[in-house]
C-alpha cells in the first residue's frame, strides 16, 4: 500500500512534465469554432407587421424592438422633426404624464427607448407582457404634448448652439452636405431656423406619414415561446390599421467632377479636421461588401490600419487617422479623416491620398491580409454572444433581401478574400480624382498649397459657399507712433481723456448660459479693481490700489510677477496706448488680418518684461477691435486667448466698448455692460 | 487600445455587475500550490473565452510617495515578457480576432482578454507570461510613463469635471491611501527607480495575490490541464504582501471648495463618507441611490433635471471599496441656474430620506429594478467572469454570484431610512463647486 502512494506521489511530476509546453512561442489555435447562426421564426399580422423572434433563454429577459423600414426622411425646412418627434413619443400618452408613464415602465424593471424610427423595450420575462402593452400605449395613443415638445426643442437648440463651436460637429455637418447634396435627406442640417419652425403638427404629420404597421419589424429576443411571442405580438399591435406606405425614392448624389478642397474657415482651430469623403455604390450583401470591408480595416481600422501607421505612427501628425466604409440601401459613403495639427494640414492631406492610392493601386501582402481576416472572423464570433446581434442580422437579411443563409456563409465568404479581390473591390468603389477633400480649419494658416489636390472652395459652417476670404491689407507707412496717435485720437483725444478722473462698468457675463455679475472700476491715476462674482461670491478679484497689487481667485492669492504688474498697470489706465512709448513697450506693426469681416491693423506689443501680445485695430476707424496672446497650457500646447471688443459707446467723450468677448477655444465668455460711468468723484478709500 | 484608470462611473457598473444573480451561475474553483487561485465557469452557449487575471493590488497598497504605481503597472505589463517581445502584446491578441484591455481602481487591477474560443490557449499563454517574467525595463518605463501623462492629460486634466475624483478623495480621506486616485502622482512616478518597479512586481504580480477567472466556452478538462501547464511553474511570492490597516477617522465637519475647470455648466459634488462594501449597510446604500437616481422615475432625475429644470444631468453613484465608502450624489446645473440652488434642491431630496419611509410602491420598483441588473449582468462572459473573480477576492466568496438578490431582498424601508440618518448627514460630507475657468478680465 505504501509503496503504491510513494509511486503515485513520483508520478505526479512526470505527469506534469507530459503537459510541458513550449512557451517560447505563442500557443497554436484549436480548431475553428462551428458557427451556429439560429433563424429566427417568421410570421406576418394581418396588418402587414413583420414578426421575428429569436429565442435565448441564456437569461430570463425579453426585448422587444419595433423598427420601421425607412432609409431616411426628407425634411426639408423642418428638418429635425423625424429626431424629435422620436424623442417625444416617450414622453407620455393619452392616459399618463410623462412621470406616470417613466414610473410604470421602471415598476417593471425595464427601460424603453423610441426614436424617429424605432421603439424598444426590455424587462425580465415575468414583468414583458406588461411592459409590451405600454409600448403599444406609446406607439398607438402618444400623448405628444405641446409642453412636452418646448423642453425638447431647448435642448435641441442648446445642443445646435454648443455644435457651432464644434469643428467635429461642423465638419460631419458639411461634409454630410457636400458629399449627398443639400437635397439628399443624408444631407439635411438641422438649423436653429428649422428647429424652431417645427410645430405639434408637423409631429403629428411625420408619425401618421411614415409610422405604418405594414411597413415595421418587430423583433422579440430572448426567453420566449414563439407562440407567446405571436400573441403579444396581436394583442398589442393586432389593432393598428394598415396605412399607405410612403415610398422613398431619394436623387442619387453625383460624384464631383473633379477632386476639390472645400475649407470651413475657424479662425481659432489649433487643429484641422480632414475628411477625404465619396459616395459609394454597395449595396448590403452586394459582392464588394467583405472585400471591401477588409481593404477598409488594412486601410484605416482602428490602430492598427495603415492610417495610422503614417499619419500617426510615423509622422506624429495626429493622435489618430482612421476611415470607414459603409454599405447602403441608398447610396453608400467612404471617409477616410484625421484631426491634425494646423502646420501639416497640406502633408496630411497628401499622406490620405497617397495611402488611399497605395492600396487602391497595389495588391495588399500576404501576411497583412490573413491577419486582418483574423481579425475580423474573431470580431465575428464574439459578436454572437450577444443575442441581439442574431436578431440584427435577422433584419438585415429581411430589409435587403439577402439569401437566408448570408450571415451562416460570412466566415466562409470572408475566407475567400485574396489580394485580387480587395483590390478589385477599392477600384469599383473609390475614385481618387472625384472626391471630396473637406477641411475645417484656420484658412489663414493651412490654405496654402491645397490647390494641387484640386479647386479650393470655401463654406460656412451649414455648408453653404461663400467666397474666398479676402487678404485683410494694412498701409505700409504706418508707423507704431503714428497708429497711437490715430488710435488715442479715435478714443477721444488726449485732453478727453485726461479729464477722467474715474470710470466704472457694470454689467453680466455670460458663460455658456451661466450669468456672472462684472465690475470694473478706475480711479485715475492708477488704481484698479476688477471683479466678477457669482450669487455675490467673489470668483476672481484683481486689483493696483496705492501701489499694491493682488490677484485672488477664489480666496486663494496668486504670486505677484513682473508680468501680473504690468498688466494690472495696464488695466489702471484709461487708454494704455498713451503710456506705451512713455513705458519702453517695444511696438511692431506686423500685418492685418479680418476681425469680423473687417480689415484691422496687427500691432505687436512686446512689454519690458517680455510679454508679447497682438492689439488689433480697425482700419478705419482706429478703434481696438481684438486682443490675442498665446501661451503654453500644459496638455494642450498654444492656446491662443482671443478677446473681442464691440459696440463702442461714448462716456464723457470717450469711446469705451460695451461688450467684450473671450474667446478661449474651449470657452467663450460674453461680457456685457449695462451701466458705464464716468467722473462720479469716486476716492479711493472706496474701493475693497 | 486604450487603458484606462478605473473611474467612479466605471465603477458604479462593476457594482450593478456585483448583483449578480438569477439563475445559478456554476462554477468550479481551485487553487494551485503556488497560491494561484483559478475560477473556471464553462458555458458552451457562444464560440467565446473570457481569460482573466485579477492581482489584489490598487492604489491602496501604494507607498505615500510612490503613488500611481499600481495604475502604472497595468501599463508596464503590456511591454512584453522573457517570450513576447516589446509591443507585441496586443497584437497577439487583436491577430487572434480578440480584444484585451485592463483597468486598477483602489483596491485591484484586473487584465481581461476576451478571445474566439479556440485561441483560450493563446489567453493562457499571454497572463501567464504577464505572471512569470514580464520585462521591467528602463525603456518600457520611459514609454509607459509617457503614456500615462497623455492619459491623466485626456482623462482628467482635459476632460469636464474630469479631476473631481481627485479632488474629493484628497478632501474625505486624510490618513487612509484612498485619499489619492489610481492615476496617482507624475512626479512619483518621475522619481521612481527601475530597482522600486523591480520590486513592486515581486511583491504584488505573484500567483498567491492572483485569481485567474476564466468563462466560456472551453473543454473543462483540457483547461485545467493547460494552466496547471502555464501556471504550475510560477513560484510563489517570497515577499509579505503589504495591506494597509489604517482606520480613517470621521470627518467630524463639511468640507467645501470651489474648483475652477474648462467647463461650460457648473456642477455640485457631494460625497458622504460611508461603510465599506459588502455589509448590511452597503446594500441598504444601493437601494438608497436605486430610489435617488434609478432612470427617469428616479427622485433626482424627476425633481431636478425634469421637473425643476435646475440640472442637465443628476446622479447618485455608491462608490463603495475594500476598507472605506463614499456615496456621491452629483448635479450639472442647467443653463442660467445658479448652484446654490441647485445644491438646496439636492440637500432637500437627501433630507426626504432621513426623515419619511420610502413609499412602499417605490420601494417595490427599486426591488424590481435593482433584480433586473443582477439578472442583466451576468449576460456576458467578460462579466462573469470579473463578478466571480471580485467576489472572491473581496468576501472570500465567489458564490456570492448567486446569492447577492437575498441580501437585497433583506433590505426593509427601515434599513434605508437608517443609514440616510447615519450617514447623509453635513458633517459627514465634502462639498464641491465645479466653476467654469475665469481668465484676466484687464485689457
Amino acid at each position: 500500500m505504501k509503496k503504491q502512494i510513494y509511486i503515485a506521489l513520483l508520478l505526479l511530476p512526470i505527469v506534469s512534465m507530459a503537459q510541458t509546453i513550449d512557451r517560447s512561442k505563442a500557443p497554436a489555435p484549436g480548431k475553428a469554432p462551428l458557427i451556429q447562426i439560429g433563424n429566427p421564426v417568421k410570421f406576418t399580422l394581418a396588418n402587414g407587421m413583420q414578426v421575428f423572434v429569436v429565442k435565448n433563454t441564456k437569461l430570463p429577459r425579453v426585448t422587444a424592438s419595433l423598427a420601421f423600414d425607412y432609409d431616411g426622411f426628407a425634411e426639408g425646412d423642418k428638418a429635425g422633426v423625424a429626431e424629435m418627434a422620436g424623442q417625444l413619443l416617450k414622453r407620455g400618452t393619452t392616459t399618463k404624464s410623462k412621470a406616470q408613464l417613466d414610473e410604470a415602465v421602471e415598476f417593471l424593471g425595464g427601460t424603453m427607448s423610441t426614436s424617429s424610427q424605432s421603439a424598444a423595450v426590455s424587462a425580465l420575462k415575468s414583468n414583458f407582457p406588461a411592459l409590451m402593452s405600454l409600448m403599444a400605449e406609446v406607439v398607438l395613443q402618444p400623448a405628444l404634448a405641446n409642453d412636452e415638445l418646448e423642453k425638447i426643442r431647448k435642448q435641441t437648440l442648446s445642443g445646435i448652439e454648443s455644435s457651432k463651436d464644434d469643428a467635429d460637429a461642423i465638419s460631419g455637418n458639411v461634409v454630410k452636405k457636400l458629399v449627398y447634396g443639400a437635397s439628399h435627406p443624408y444631407g439635411e442640417m438641422m438649423t436653429t431656423k428649422t428647429v424652431n419652425s417645427i410645430t405639434i403638427n408637423d409631429v403629428k404629420s411625420f408619425l401618421s406619414t411614415y409610422w405604418k404597421p405594414n411597413m415595421a419589424y418587430l423583433v422579440f429576443v430572448g426567453d420566449i415561446e414563439p407562440a407567446v411571442a405571436k400573441d403579444l405580438a396581436e394583442k398589442s399591435f393586432g389593432s393598428w390599421a394598415k396605412g399607405t406606405a410612403t415610398k422613398q425614392n431619394f436623387v442619387k448624389p453625383a460624384l464631383p467632377n473633379q477632386t476639390y478642397v472645400a475649407i470651413i474657415d475657424r479662425p481659432a482651430s489649433v487643429q484641422s479636421v480632414v475628411t477625404i469623403a465619396t459616395t459609394v455604390d454597395l449595396l448590403p450583401g452586394s459582392s464588394n461588401v467583405i472585400a471591401g470591408s477588409v481593404m477598409n480595416n488594412i486601410l484605416g481600422g482602428g490602430f492598427s490600419g495603415r492610417l495610422f501607421a503614417n499619419l500617426r505612427e510615423k509622422h506624429a501628425f495626429t493622435y489618430g487617422a482612421y476611415s470607414n466604409l459603409n454599405p447602403s440601401r441608398q447610396v453608400g459613403i467612404f471617409e477616410a479623416s484625421a484631426s491634425v495639427r494646423n502646420e501639416k494640414t497640406d502633408s496630411s492631406v497628401q499622406e490620405l491620398l497617397r495611402e488611399i492610392n497605395i492600396i487602391l493601386n497595389e495588391k495588399v501582402g500576404d501576411a497583412e491580409l490573413s491577419r486582418m481576416k483574423n481579425y475580423l472572423s474573431g470580431g465575428f464570433a464574439r459578436s454572437l454572444e450577444n443575442p441581439a446581434t442574431i436578431a440584427g442580422f435577422a433584419l438585415k437579411i429581411a430589409q435587403n433581401n439577402l439569401p437566408a443563409d448570408y450571415y451562416q456563409k460570412y466566415l466562409t465568404n470572408l475566407a475567400a478574400v485574396d489580394a485580387q479581390k480587395v483590390q478589385d473591390a477599392g477600384k469599383a468603389l473609390l475614385n481618387t480624382s472625384k472626391m471630396h477633400i473637406v477641411i475645417v480649419g484656420n484658412a489663414k494658416q493651412i490654405a496654402k498649397g491645397l490647390d494641387k489636390y484640386g479647386p479650393v472652395k470655401y463654406f460656412d459652417i451649414e455648408g453653404n459657399e461663400i467666397a474666398a476670404p479676402t487678404e485683410a491689407k494694412a498701409d505700409a507707412s504706418l508707423t507704431p507712433a503714428v497708429l497711437i496717435q490715430k488710435v488715442v485720437a479715435a478714443a477721444g483725444g488726449k485732453e478727453a481723456i485726461t479729464a477722467i478722473k474715474d470710470l466704472q462698468l457694470k454689467g453680466t457675463a455670460s458663460v455658456m448660459g451661466q450669468s456672472l455679475d462684472v465690475k470694473q472700476t478706475i480711479i485715475m491715476p492708477g488704481n484698479a479693481v476688477s471683479v466678477m462674482s457669482m450669487g455675490g461670491m467673489a470668483i476672481m478679484k484683481q486689483s493696483v490700489v496705492n501701489g499694491k497689487y493682488s490677484v485672488n481667485q477664489q480666496g486663494m492669492e496668486a504670486p505677484i510677477t513682473d508680468e501680473l504688474k504690468e498688466g494690472l498697470d495696464e488695466a489702471a489706465v484709461i487708454i494704455p496706448e498713451q503710456t506705451y512709448l512713455a513705458k519702453g513697450y517695444k511696438l511692431k506693426i506686423v500685418g492685418a488680418e479680418k476681425v469680423d469681416g473687417k480689415d484691422a491693423i496687427d500691432m505687436e506689443v512686446t512689454t519690458p518684461s517680455g510679454k508679447v501680445s497682438h492689439r488689433f485695430y480697425d482700419a478705419t476707424s482706429f478703434l481696438l477691435v481684438k486682443t490675442a496672446v498665446s501661451q503654453e497650457v500644459p496638455g494642450q500646447g498654444t492656446v491662443t486667448q482671443q478677446q473681442y471688443y464691440k459696440a463702442y459707446k461714448l462716456v464723457n467723450g470717450i469711446q469705451i466698448a460695451s461688450e467684450e468677448v473671450m474667446d478661449m477655444g474651449q470657452m467663450k465668455i460674453n461680457i456685457k455692460y449695462t451701466d458705464m460711468k464716468a467722473n462720479q468723484g469716486l476716492k479711493v478709500t472706496d474701493l475693497k | 487600445m486604450q487603458k484606462k484608470v478605473l473611474l467612479f462611473f466605471v465603477c458604479s457598473f462593476t457594482i450593478a455587475q456585483l448583483f449578480a444573480q438569477g439563475q445559478t451561475i456554476q462554477f468550479e474553483k481551485y487553487t494551485l500550490p503556488n497560491g494561484l487561485k483559478v475560477i473556471l465557469h464553462e458555458d458552451h452557449s457562444a464560440p467565446v473565452v473570457a481569460v482573466t487575471a485579477l492581482y489584489h493590488v490598487g492604489s491602496k497598497n501604494e507607498d505615500t510617495a510612490r503613488t500611481g504605481f499600481a495604475h502604472f503597472f497595468e501599463h508596464l505589463l503590456f511591454e512584453g515578457s522573457e517570450n513576447i517581445k516589446r509591443g507585441e502584446f496586443d497584437k497577439y491578441i487583436t491577430n487572434a480576432g480578440g480584444a484585451l484591455n485592463a483597468n486598477t481602481s483602489q483596491d485591484r487591477t484586473f487584465y481581461y482578454e476576451l478571445l474566439p474560443s479556440n485561441q483560450v490557449d493563446l489567453g493562457l499563454w499571454l497572463e501567464s507570461e504577464r505572471m512569470m517574467h514580464a520585462k521591467i525595463e528602463q525603456i518600457g518605463v520611459n514609454t509607459q510613463r509617457e503614456v500615462v501623462k497623455e492619459e491623466k492629460r485626456q482623462r482628467m486634466d482635459n476632460r469636464p469635471y474630469g479631476s473631481f475624483l481627485t479632488e474629493m478623495l484628497k478632501r474625505a480621506f486624510k490618513v487612509h491611501p484612498y485619499q489619492w486616485a489610481p492615476i496617482g502622482s507624475m512626479d512619483h512616478l518621475n522619481a521612481a527607480k527601475l530597482e522600486e518597479f523591480i520590486q513592486f512586481y515581486k511583491t504584488f504580480y505573484v500567483p498567491n495575490n492572483c485569481v485567474l477567472s476564466i468563462a466560456g466556452d472551453f473543454n473543462k478538462a483540457d483547461v485545467k490541464q493547460k494552466i496547471e501547464a502555464y501556471f504550475g511553474p510560477i513560484q510563489k511570492g517570497a515577499n509579505v504582501i503589504p495591506r494597509p490597516t489604517i482606520q480613517e477617522p470621521a470627518l467630524g465637519r463639511e468640507v467645501r471648495d470651489v474648483i475652477q475647470d474648462n467647463i461650460q455648466l457648473p456642477g455640485v459634488f457631494q460625497a458622504y463618507r460611508a461603510p465599506k462594501q459588502g455589509g448590511d449597510e452597503y446594500y441598504a446604500f444601493n437601494v438608497l441611490s436605486t430610489i435617488l437616481s434609478g432612470g427617469e422615475s428616479s427622485r433626482m432625475n424627476k425633481t431636478l433635471v425634469d421637473k425643476k429644470q435646475q440640472a442637465v444631468a443628476a446622479q447618485s453613484a455608491p462608490f463603495f471599496n475594500e476598507d472605506e465608502g463614499l456615496f456621491i450624489t452629483l448635479a450639472i446645473a442647467n443653463m442660467g441656474v445658479k448652484i446654490e440652488a441647485l445644491e438646496l434642491s439636492m440637500d432637500s431630496i437627501v433630507n426626504d430620506l432621513k426623515t419619511d419611509l420610502v413609499g412602499e410602491r417605490e420601494f417595490q420598483k427599486v426591488k424590481n429594478q435593482i433584480t433586473t441588473q443582477i439578472v442583466t449582468s451576468n449576460g456576458t462572459m467578460a462579466g462573469i467572469a470579473e463578478s466571480l473573480a471580485n467576489n472572491e477576492v473581496y468576501f472570500g466568496d465567489a458564490n456570492l454570484i448567486n446569492t447577492e438578490l437575498d441580501k437585497y431582498n433583506k433590505v426593509t424601508r427601515q434599513d434605508v431610512l437608517n443609514v440616510a440618518k447615519k450617514y447623509l448627514n453635513k458633517d459627514n460630507r465634502v462639498v464641491l463647486y465645479y466653476v467654469p475657468k475665469e481668465k484676466s478680465t484687464t485689457k
